[in-house]
Protein backbone atom coordinates (compact mmCIF):
# COMPACT_ATOMS: atom_id res chain seq x y z
CA UNK A 1 0.00 0.00 0.00
CA UNK A 2 1.28 3.26 -0.79
CA UNK A 3 0.07 6.70 0.65
CA UNK A 4 0.36 10.51 0.10
CA UNK A 5 3.70 10.75 2.52
CA UNK A 6 5.18 7.96 0.14
CA UNK A 7 7.44 10.62 -1.70
CA UNK A 8 10.54 12.14 -2.60
CA UNK A 9 9.80 15.39 0.02
CA UNK A 10 9.02 12.87 2.37
CA UNK A 11 12.19 10.58 1.75
CA UNK A 12 13.88 14.23 2.11
CA UNK A 13 12.73 15.10 5.25
CA UNK A 14 13.49 11.61 7.15
CA UNK A 15 16.62 11.58 5.63
CA UNK A 16 17.09 15.14 7.69
CA UNK A 17 15.47 14.10 10.54
CA UNK A 18 17.84 10.86 10.70
CA UNK A 19 15.31 7.68 11.25
CA UNK A 20 15.98 6.06 7.88
CA UNK A 21 18.30 2.42 8.03
CA UNK A 22 21.18 2.21 6.35
CA UNK A 23 19.76 0.78 2.75
CA UNK A 24 17.95 4.24 2.91
CA UNK A 25 20.20 6.46 4.03
CA UNK A 26 22.70 4.87 1.05
CA UNK A 27 19.40 5.60 -1.29
CA UNK A 28 18.85 8.90 -0.62
CA UNK A 29 22.88 9.92 -0.40
CA UNK A 30 22.66 8.74 -3.63
CA UNK A 31 19.90 10.42 -5.11
CA UNK A 32 21.31 14.15 -3.39
CA UNK A 33 24.44 13.35 -5.91
CA UNK A 34 22.26 12.29 -8.56
CA UNK A 35 19.40 14.55 -8.72
CA UNK A 36 19.99 18.17 -7.85
CA UNK A 37 15.75 17.96 -7.56
CA UNK A 38 16.05 16.03 -4.56
CA UNK A 39 19.56 17.61 -3.50
CA UNK A 40 17.34 20.57 -3.04
CA UNK A 41 14.36 18.91 -1.31
CA UNK A 42 16.74 18.05 1.53
CA UNK A 43 18.28 21.33 1.83
CA UNK A 44 15.00 22.65 2.44
CA UNK A 45 14.33 19.90 5.49
CA UNK A 46 18.02 20.98 6.85
CA UNK A 47 16.80 24.78 6.70
CA UNK A 48 13.18 23.78 8.54
CA UNK A 49 14.63 21.82 11.05
CA UNK A 50 18.03 22.73 11.59
CA UNK A 51 17.43 24.84 14.45
CA UNK A 52 16.89 22.06 16.95
CA UNK A 53 20.45 21.98 17.53
CA UNK A 54 20.43 24.97 19.16
CA UNK A 55 18.02 23.57 21.74
CA UNK A 56 20.96 20.68 22.84
CA UNK A 57 23.33 20.80 25.44
CA UNK A 58 26.88 21.56 25.00
CA UNK A 59 29.68 19.07 25.70
CA UNK A 60 33.52 20.07 25.66
CA UNK A 61 35.01 17.84 23.83
CA UNK A 62 38.36 15.80 24.73
CA UNK A 63 41.40 18.28 24.73
CA UNK A 64 43.95 16.45 22.17
CA UNK A 65 41.10 16.30 19.40
CA UNK A 66 41.98 19.82 17.93
CA UNK A 67 45.15 17.89 17.49
CA UNK A 68 43.97 14.93 16.31
CA UNK A 69 42.12 17.39 13.56
CA UNK A 70 45.01 18.98 12.77
CA UNK A 71 46.95 15.76 12.14
CA UNK A 72 44.48 14.51 9.88
CA UNK A 73 44.41 18.36 7.84
CA UNK A 74 48.31 17.82 7.63
CA UNK A 75 48.00 14.15 6.68
CA UNK A 76 45.00 14.27 3.86
CA UNK A 77 46.05 15.86 0.00
CA UNK A 78 46.16 19.32 -0.17
CA UNK A 79 43.20 21.12 -1.07
CA UNK A 80 42.39 21.82 -4.95
CA UNK A 81 43.44 25.43 -4.89
CA UNK A 82 40.09 26.16 -7.20
CA UNK A 83 38.48 25.48 -3.72
CA UNK A 84 38.89 29.19 -2.80
CA UNK A 85 36.89 30.61 -5.78
CA UNK A 86 33.39 29.69 -4.97
CA UNK A 87 31.75 29.94 -8.41
CA UNK A 88 35.07 27.00 -9.40
CA UNK A 89 33.95 25.54 -5.69
CA UNK A 90 31.49 22.69 -6.75
CA UNK A 91 33.25 21.61 -9.51
CA UNK A 92 35.91 20.81 -7.25
CA UNK A 93 33.91 19.12 -4.67
CA UNK A 94 34.11 15.36 -4.51
CA UNK A 95 30.45 15.32 -5.02
CA UNK A 96 30.32 16.76 -8.31
CA UNK A 97 33.18 14.85 -9.93
CA UNK A 98 32.66 13.17 -13.25
CA UNK A 99 35.65 10.84 -14.00
CA UNK A 100 36.64 7.92 -16.21
CA UNK A 101 35.29 5.21 -13.87
CA UNK A 102 37.70 2.14 -14.62
CA UNK A 103 41.26 3.38 -14.01
CA UNK A 104 39.70 5.75 -10.82
CA UNK A 105 38.01 2.63 -9.11
CA UNK A 106 41.28 1.35 -9.08
CA UNK A 107 42.80 3.82 -7.78
CA UNK A 108 40.47 4.41 -4.76
CA UNK A 109 40.77 1.44 -3.97
CA UNK A 110 43.88 1.65 -3.23
CA UNK A 111 43.46 5.13 -1.39
CA UNK A 112 40.56 3.70 0.90
CA UNK A 113 42.73 0.47 1.48
CA UNK A 114 45.27 2.18 2.88
CA UNK A 115 43.01 4.15 5.15
CA UNK A 116 41.60 2.87 9.00
CA UNK A 117 38.46 1.30 8.68
CA UNK A 118 36.20 3.64 10.25
CA UNK A 119 38.27 6.46 7.62
CA UNK A 120 37.41 4.14 4.74
CA UNK A 121 34.01 3.98 5.42
CA UNK A 122 33.57 7.34 6.37
CA UNK A 123 35.38 8.82 3.52
CA UNK A 124 34.02 6.00 1.06
CA UNK A 125 33.42 6.71 -2.72
CA UNK A 126 30.77 4.98 -4.51
CA UNK A 127 30.97 4.78 -7.93
CA UNK A 128 27.56 5.26 -10.28
CA UNK A 129 27.14 4.64 -13.40
CA UNK A 130 24.26 4.58 -15.29
CA UNK A 131 24.38 2.40 -18.37
CA UNK A 132 26.42 -0.61 -20.27
CA UNK A 133 23.98 -0.95 -23.01
CA UNK A 134 26.32 -3.61 -24.41
CA UNK A 135 26.12 -5.65 -21.71
CA UNK A 136 22.48 -6.13 -22.97
CA UNK A 137 21.15 -8.19 -25.34
CA UNK A 138 20.12 -6.78 -28.63
CA UNK A 139 16.57 -6.12 -28.35
CA UNK A 140 17.08 -4.50 -24.72
CA UNK A 141 19.52 -2.22 -25.46
CA UNK A 142 17.99 1.55 -24.53
CA UNK A 143 19.75 4.52 -26.16
CA UNK A 144 23.35 4.60 -25.62
CA UNK A 145 23.96 6.83 -22.39
CA UNK A 146 27.54 7.25 -20.93
CA UNK A 147 27.20 8.51 -17.41
CA UNK A 148 29.73 7.84 -15.08
CA UNK A 149 30.12 9.61 -11.51
CA UNK A 150 31.73 9.31 -8.02
CA UNK A 151 29.91 10.25 -5.17
CA UNK A 152 31.91 10.38 -1.70
CA UNK A 153 29.04 8.91 0.42
CA UNK A 154 29.50 7.17 3.51
CA UNK A 155 28.22 3.70 3.11
CA UNK A 156 28.83 0.23 4.60
CA UNK A 157 31.73 -2.07 3.42
CA UNK A 158 30.39 -4.27 0.80
CA UNK A 159 27.42 -2.27 0.12
CA UNK A 160 26.28 -1.59 -3.91
CA UNK A 161 24.19 1.33 -5.29
CA UNK A 162 23.06 1.49 -8.42
CA UNK A 163 21.32 3.98 -10.19
CA UNK A 164 18.40 2.85 -12.88
CA UNK A 165 17.77 5.86 -15.21
CA UNK A 166 17.18 6.73 -18.64
CA UNK A 167 19.40 10.43 -18.38
CA UNK A 168 21.43 11.94 -16.31
CA UNK A 169 18.53 14.31 -14.63
CA UNK A 170 15.90 11.61 -13.94
CA UNK A 171 17.26 8.69 -12.04
CA UNK A 172 14.13 6.66 -11.64
CA UNK A 173 15.07 4.06 -9.43
CA UNK A 174 17.80 3.26 -6.97
CA UNK A 175 18.88 -0.06 -6.14
CA UNK A 176 21.26 -0.96 -2.87
CA UNK A 177 22.85 -4.38 -2.61
CA UNK A 178 24.14 -5.77 0.49
CA UNK A 179 26.58 -8.20 -0.29
CA UNK A 180 27.25 -10.21 2.94
CA UNK A 181 23.48 -10.55 3.47
CA UNK A 182 22.50 -10.72 -0.29
CA UNK A 183 19.21 -8.41 0.75
CA UNK A 184 18.00 -5.86 -1.83
CA UNK A 185 15.83 -2.79 -1.93
CA UNK A 186 14.72 -0.96 -4.21
CA UNK A 187 13.11 2.31 -4.57
CA UNK A 188 11.48 3.95 -7.04
CA UNK A 189 12.20 7.73 -7.12
CA UNK A 190 10.48 9.89 -10.18
CA UNK A 191 9.05 6.80 -12.09
CA UNK A 192 5.67 7.40 -12.21
CA UNK A 193 3.25 4.06 -12.08
CA UNK A 194 1.61 3.63 -15.43
CA UNK A 195 -1.80 2.61 -15.31
CA UNK A 196 -2.57 -1.44 -15.69
CA UNK A 197 1.11 -1.57 -16.25
CA UNK A 198 3.55 -3.13 -13.95
CA UNK A 199 7.72 -2.72 -13.68
CA UNK A 200 9.60 -5.51 -13.91
CA UNK A 201 13.38 -5.93 -12.46
CA UNK A 202 15.57 -7.95 -14.96
CA UNK A 203 19.08 -9.63 -13.87
CA UNK A 204 21.34 -9.85 -17.43
CA UNK A 205 24.18 -11.36 -16.78
CA UNK A 206 26.74 -13.15 -19.38
CA UNK A 207 26.20 -16.20 -17.04
CA UNK A 208 22.64 -17.13 -18.15
CA UNK A 209 21.20 -16.85 -21.92
CA UNK A 210 18.64 -14.82 -20.81
CA UNK A 211 17.61 -12.20 -18.67
CA UNK A 212 16.10 -13.74 -15.03
CA UNK A 213 12.84 -11.41 -13.61
CA UNK A 214 13.96 -10.45 -9.91
CA UNK A 215 9.92 -9.79 -9.42
CA UNK A 216 7.41 -6.44 -9.65
CA UNK A 217 9.25 -3.18 -8.56
CA UNK A 218 7.71 0.14 -8.30
CA UNK A 219 3.87 -0.74 -7.23
CA UNK A 220 4.68 0.97 -3.79
CA UNK A 221 7.81 3.14 -2.80
CA UNK A 222 9.90 -0.37 -2.13
CA UNK A 223 10.41 -3.17 -3.35
CA UNK A 224 12.63 -6.10 -2.00
CA UNK A 225 14.17 -8.03 -4.94
CA UNK A 226 14.79 -12.01 -4.78
CA UNK A 227 18.64 -12.07 -5.29
CA UNK A 228 19.25 -14.32 -2.36
CA UNK A 229 19.66 -17.27 -4.55
CA UNK A 230 22.44 -15.74 -6.83
CA UNK A 231 26.10 -15.73 -6.13
CA UNK A 232 28.08 -12.56 -5.21
CA UNK A 233 30.18 -12.32 -8.56
CA UNK A 234 26.94 -12.68 -10.46
CA UNK A 235 24.99 -9.98 -8.33
CA UNK A 236 28.03 -7.41 -8.49
CA UNK A 237 28.68 -8.28 -12.36
CA UNK A 238 25.03 -8.05 -13.35
CA UNK A 239 23.46 -5.49 -15.56
CA UNK A 240 19.85 -4.44 -14.28
CA UNK A 241 16.73 -3.60 -15.97
CA UNK A 242 13.65 -2.21 -15.65
CA UNK A 243 10.94 -3.50 -18.09
CA UNK A 244 7.40 -2.50 -18.53
CA UNK A 245 4.78 -5.31 -18.47
CA UNK A 246 1.13 -5.96 -18.72
CA UNK A 247 -0.16 -5.81 -15.08
CA UNK A 248 0.97 -8.43 -12.86
CA UNK A 249 4.16 -8.80 -14.63
CA UNK A 250 5.28 -10.41 -17.89
CA UNK A 251 3.36 -13.18 -18.91
CA UNK A 252 5.93 -15.31 -20.47
CA UNK A 253 9.12 -14.78 -17.92
CA UNK A 254 11.07 -12.89 -20.23
CA UNK A 255 10.70 -9.16 -20.88
CA UNK A 256 7.99 -8.48 -23.30
CA UNK A 257 7.93 -4.66 -23.45
CA UNK A 258 9.95 -1.86 -23.27
CA UNK A 259 13.42 -1.67 -21.40
CA UNK A 260 12.52 1.75 -19.39
CA UNK A 261 16.18 1.96 -16.86
CA UNK A 262 19.03 0.38 -16.73
CA UNK A 263 21.92 0.65 -14.31
CA UNK A 264 24.76 -1.38 -12.82
CA UNK A 265 25.85 -1.83 -9.59
CA UNK A 266 29.48 -0.50 -8.52
CA UNK A 267 30.97 -1.51 -5.14
CA UNK A 268 31.93 1.42 -3.11
CA UNK A 269 34.34 0.24 -0.80
CA UNK A 270 36.16 -3.37 -0.54
CA UNK A 271 34.47 -5.46 1.52
CA UNK A 272 35.07 -6.25 4.86
CA UNK A 273 37.63 -8.47 6.06
CA UNK B 1 29.79 31.98 21.29
CA UNK B 2 30.56 34.36 18.37
CA UNK B 3 27.93 35.64 16.06
CA UNK B 4 25.98 34.26 12.57
CA UNK B 5 27.73 36.91 11.18
CA UNK B 6 31.16 36.46 12.74
CA UNK B 7 30.90 32.27 11.94
CA UNK B 8 30.48 33.44 8.47
CA UNK B 9 33.47 35.87 7.99
CA UNK B 10 35.39 32.72 9.45
CA UNK B 11 34.06 30.04 7.21
CA UNK B 12 34.82 32.51 4.14
CA UNK B 13 38.42 32.66 5.27
CA UNK B 14 38.40 28.97 6.22
CA UNK B 15 37.61 28.78 2.21
CA UNK B 16 40.65 30.41 1.35
CA UNK B 17 42.92 27.80 3.63
CA UNK B 18 43.06 29.92 6.59
CA UNK B 19 43.75 28.23 9.91
CA UNK B 20 43.77 30.90 12.29
CA UNK B 21 39.91 31.14 10.88
CA UNK B 22 39.94 27.32 11.36
CA UNK B 23 40.72 27.33 14.70
CA UNK B 24 39.03 30.00 16.09
CA UNK B 25 35.91 28.15 14.36
CA UNK B 26 36.39 25.30 16.01
CA UNK B 27 37.10 27.00 19.87
CA UNK B 28 33.85 28.76 18.84
CA UNK B 29 31.65 25.67 17.52
CA UNK B 30 33.36 22.36 19.33
CA UNK B 31 31.53 21.90 22.33
CA UNK B 32 27.93 22.19 20.60
CA UNK B 33 29.61 19.95 17.77
CA UNK B 34 30.60 17.33 20.57
CA UNK B 35 27.61 17.54 22.39
CA UNK B 36 25.11 16.97 19.02
CA UNK B 37 27.40 13.55 18.08
CA UNK B 38 27.52 12.60 21.79
CA UNK B 39 23.92 12.25 22.30
CA UNK B 40 23.67 9.81 19.15
CA UNK B 41 26.76 7.95 19.73
CA UNK B 42 27.08 7.72 23.22
CA UNK B 43 30.08 6.76 23.57
CA UNK B 44 33.18 9.18 23.87
CA UNK B 45 35.93 7.09 21.14
CA UNK B 46 33.57 7.00 18.48
CA UNK B 47 32.47 10.91 18.81
CA UNK B 48 36.46 11.51 18.85
CA UNK B 49 36.62 10.02 15.58
CA UNK B 50 33.53 11.53 14.35
CA UNK B 51 34.65 15.30 15.17
CA UNK B 52 37.95 14.55 13.04
CA UNK B 53 35.91 13.32 10.12
CA UNK B 54 33.56 16.28 10.43
CA UNK B 55 36.05 19.35 10.63
CA UNK B 56 37.91 17.71 7.73
CA UNK B 57 35.06 17.98 5.98
CA UNK B 58 34.10 21.45 6.87
CA UNK B 59 38.17 22.22 6.42
CA UNK B 60 37.26 20.49 2.47
CA UNK B 61 34.39 21.66 1.88
CA UNK B 62 33.85 25.44 3.72
CA UNK B 63 34.27 26.82 -0.18
CA UNK B 64 30.56 25.37 -0.47
CA UNK B 65 28.92 26.95 2.14
CA UNK B 66 26.31 29.14 1.37
CA UNK B 67 25.13 31.84 3.84
CA UNK B 68 21.96 32.37 1.65
CA UNK B 69 20.70 28.83 2.84
CA UNK B 70 21.64 28.09 6.09
CA UNK B 71 23.71 29.85 9.08
CA UNK B 72 27.11 28.11 9.76
CA UNK B 73 26.61 26.07 12.61
CA UNK B 74 23.50 24.84 11.63
CA UNK B 75 25.40 23.51 8.51
CA UNK B 76 27.94 22.28 10.42
CA UNK B 77 25.53 20.73 12.96
CA UNK B 78 24.03 19.05 9.65
CA UNK B 79 27.61 17.60 8.55
CA UNK B 80 28.20 15.87 11.93
CA UNK B 81 24.77 14.30 12.87
CA UNK B 82 24.74 13.40 9.04
CA UNK B 83 28.54 11.86 10.14
CA UNK B 84 27.25 10.25 13.45
CA UNK B 85 24.36 8.34 12.12
CA UNK B 86 25.66 7.18 9.06
CA UNK B 87 28.19 5.66 11.68
CA UNK B 88 25.53 4.50 14.35
CA UNK B 89 23.64 2.57 11.57
CA UNK B 90 26.42 0.73 10.57
CA UNK B 91 26.88 -0.14 14.22
CA UNK B 92 23.96 -2.06 14.47
CA UNK B 93 24.93 -4.04 17.68
CA UNK B 94 24.53 -0.74 19.33
CA UNK B 95 20.86 -0.84 21.06
CA UNK B 96 19.00 1.64 22.59
CA UNK B 97 19.64 -0.39 26.08
CA UNK B 98 22.98 1.42 26.15
CA UNK B 99 21.48 4.28 26.97
CA UNK B 100 23.51 6.12 29.31
CA UNK B 101 22.44 7.88 32.49
CA UNK B 102 23.90 10.87 31.43
CA UNK B 103 21.75 11.62 28.84
CA UNK B 104 18.41 10.79 30.87
CA UNK B 105 17.29 14.44 31.24
CA UNK B 106 14.06 14.58 29.08
CA UNK B 107 14.76 15.39 25.40
CA UNK B 108 12.29 17.90 24.98
CA UNK B 109 13.59 20.45 27.47
CA UNK B 110 15.63 23.38 26.46
CA UNK B 111 19.23 24.05 27.02
CA UNK B 112 18.07 27.23 29.35
CA UNK B 113 21.68 28.93 28.42
CA UNK B 114 20.55 28.04 24.20
CA UNK B 115 16.83 29.92 25.09
CA UNK B 116 18.17 33.21 25.08
CA UNK B 117 19.69 33.41 22.06
CA UNK B 118 16.00 31.11 20.61
CA UNK B 119 16.19 32.33 17.13
CA UNK B 120 12.96 33.99 14.97
CA UNK B 121 13.35 30.62 12.67
CA UNK B 122 13.56 28.21 15.87
CA UNK B 123 10.42 30.25 17.52
CA UNK B 124 8.59 29.50 14.41
CA UNK B 125 9.44 25.70 14.06
CA UNK B 126 8.44 25.06 17.92
CA UNK B 127 5.48 26.83 17.75
CA UNK B 128 4.59 24.46 14.97
CA UNK B 129 5.95 21.52 16.80
CA UNK B 130 3.82 22.78 19.45
CA UNK B 131 0.45 21.95 17.90
CA UNK B 132 1.65 18.22 16.90
CA UNK B 133 -0.19 15.62 19.02
CA UNK B 134 2.25 15.06 22.37
CA UNK B 135 3.29 11.66 20.94
CA UNK B 136 4.42 12.71 17.82
CA UNK B 137 6.20 15.60 19.11
CA UNK B 138 7.92 13.11 20.97
CA UNK B 139 8.61 10.83 18.37
CA UNK B 140 10.18 13.87 15.99
CA UNK B 141 12.18 15.25 19.12
CA UNK B 142 13.42 11.49 20.16
CA UNK B 143 14.33 11.08 16.38
CA UNK B 144 16.48 14.37 16.18
CA UNK B 145 18.05 14.27 19.33
CA UNK B 146 18.95 10.73 19.46
CA UNK B 147 19.68 9.83 16.31
CA UNK B 148 17.42 6.83 16.07
CA UNK B 149 16.05 5.06 13.27
CA UNK B 150 12.33 4.06 12.87
CA UNK B 151 13.16 0.73 14.63
CA UNK B 152 14.62 1.86 17.23
CA UNK B 153 11.44 4.42 17.70
CA UNK B 154 9.01 1.41 17.00
CA UNK B 155 10.97 -0.80 20.04
CA UNK B 156 10.93 2.84 22.90
CA UNK B 157 7.42 3.37 22.14
CA UNK B 158 5.94 -0.35 21.32
CA UNK B 159 4.11 0.54 17.82
CA UNK B 160 4.77 -1.29 14.60
CA UNK B 161 7.88 0.27 12.25
CA UNK B 162 5.20 1.09 9.83
CA UNK B 163 2.84 2.99 11.87
CA UNK B 164 5.93 4.54 13.10
CA UNK B 165 7.39 5.42 9.27
CA UNK B 166 3.52 6.79 8.66
CA UNK B 167 3.35 8.97 11.81
CA UNK B 168 6.80 10.76 11.26
CA UNK B 169 5.87 11.22 7.83
CA UNK B 170 2.76 12.78 8.97
CA UNK B 171 4.62 15.08 11.05
CA UNK B 172 6.98 16.08 8.91
CA UNK B 173 4.25 17.03 6.68
CA UNK B 174 2.45 18.97 9.04
CA UNK B 175 5.54 21.11 10.42
CA UNK B 176 6.23 22.10 6.55
CA UNK B 177 2.79 23.16 5.94
CA UNK B 178 2.55 25.21 9.76
CA UNK B 179 6.42 26.63 8.64
CA UNK B 180 4.38 27.71 5.14
CA UNK B 181 8.03 27.29 3.45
Amino acid sequence: MTDDTDTPDGLAAEYVLGTLGADERAQAEALIGNDPAFARLVRRWERRLGELHAMMHSVEPPPDTWARIQARIDGAAPRAATLAQPDQAVVAAPEANVVALSARLHRWRRVTAGLGALAAVLAALVAIQAVYPTALPGPLRPKPIEIVKTIETPVNPGRFVAVLQQNAAAPAFILTVDVATRTASVRRVSAEQPAGKSYELWLVSDRFPAPRSLGLVGASEFARPALASYDPATVSGATYAVSLEPEGGSPTGAPTGPILFTGKLVESVPPSP
Amino acid sequence: MLSAQELVWLMAAVAKGDRAAFERLYAATRAKLYGVVLRILRRQDLADEVMQETYLKIWNSAGQFDPALASPITWMVAIARNRAIDLVRKKTEVSIEEESDVFDFAADTPDPLAKREMTEELQRLLACMARLDEERRRLVLFAYYHGWSREQLAAKFEKPVNTIKTWLRRALLDIRECLGA
